[in-house]
């Protein structure tokens, strides 16, 4: 491959990207390139060190934040005409109650699939309680002479401990399985984002 | 390795590349390939956070027909490496004594 087709077809796959940073990221492949030829490679060794077409864009879609580029999707590409800008304006009562419905509707997902793990870790943190609470409970009764009664607490104390280690690492492993999915969520958001803007 | 460390790591290494002189991209790539392989989007990826946090400003130069930018690091990068320095003064130690351990127990 030639450096100019890497560089085309890289344009074209990160369509929908902010433009200067795309072009920003061309210009460094094509110093790396043109240094690589300069110390003696061809030009086909010199493109094939840069690496593989999708592999290049797998990365700059990874690194690129998604606000960047769902904000370059929203952006319009053409000036908008004056029969459009008053059709949004007076559409506006509508469209933007819908935006702000669905911003509502996705942050609240987010905030209840959050509150499951508040919850979780909430049980967790009763059940920690619970376990020293019993014994010294169970320790107290003993003492003050209902002895059945503090062996049944202290009992139930050790038994809470035990039930909370169980949680914690149940938690954690719920909390981290949590965190990728939302990394790997986004990813796949970004990656919708620009198949839509090429399809267009 | 933990993500966050290797993060750290190749910034820091970066940083050396340009520390006694103002280097290029390919030069960069070339200087660490003993010590750490890396790729050309890494590369870039960390030279845009570095210049972003201020620890290397860019300026770009004509080289034979073509311009070539050029990296240099500022005292918040040198601040940066020295600091590195210094963490790592007492990560060795802690490492030393984590090693001898190792060797009674075997």
């Amino acid at each position: 491959m030639r450096k100019q087709e890497l560089l085309g077809a890289l344009r074209e796959k990160l369509y929908g990207l902010p433009r200067a940073d795309v072009e920003e990221r061309l210009s460094f492949y094509s110093e790396m390139i043109d240094d690589r030829i300069e110390e003696g490679l061809s030009e086909e060794e010199a493109v094939s060190q840069i690496g593989s077409v999708d592999g290049i864009v797998a990365q700059i879609v990874a690194d690129t934040p998604l606000v960047k580029i769902a904000r370059e999707r929203i952006r319009p590409k053409k000036r908008l005409g004056a029969g459009v800008s008053v059709l949004l304006a007076l559409g506006s009562p509508i469209w933007l109650a819908l935006l702000i419905a669905a911003f509502a509707v996705i942050l609240s997902l987010y905030v209840t699939l959050w509150a499951v793990f508040a919850s979780l870790w909430a049980v967790f943190a009763s059940l920690a309680c619970c376990a020293p609470c019993g014994v010294i409970a169970g320790a107290v009764f003993a003492v003050t002479g209902n002895v059945p009664a503090g062996i049944v607490i202290a009992a139930a104390g050790v038994a809470c401990a035990g039930l909370a280690i169980l949680a914690f690492f149940g938690c954690k492993a719920a909390t981290r399985g949590m965190l990728l999915w939302t990394k790997r969520m986004a990813l796949a958001t970004k990656k919708a984002l620009l198949k839509k803007e090429v399809a267009q | 390795m933990d993500v966050q460390l290797k993060r750290g790591l190749l910034d820091v290494c970066v940083l050396a590349a340009i520390k006694n002189e103002d280097s290029y991209g390919y030069k960069i790539i070339k200087d660490m390939k003993p010590y750490m392989e890396m790729s050309e989007s890494t590369l870039y990826t960390i030279l845009k956070r570095l210049e972003l946090a201020g620890m290397l400003t860019v300026r770009t130069c004509e080289h034979g027909g073509r311009l070539r930018k050029y990296y240099h690091i500022t005292k918040a990068g040198i601040a940066r490496m020295e600091d590195f320095q210094n963490e790592w003064r007492e990560v060795m130690l802690i490492y030393q004594f984590v090693s001898k351990e190792d060797k009674r127990d075997a």
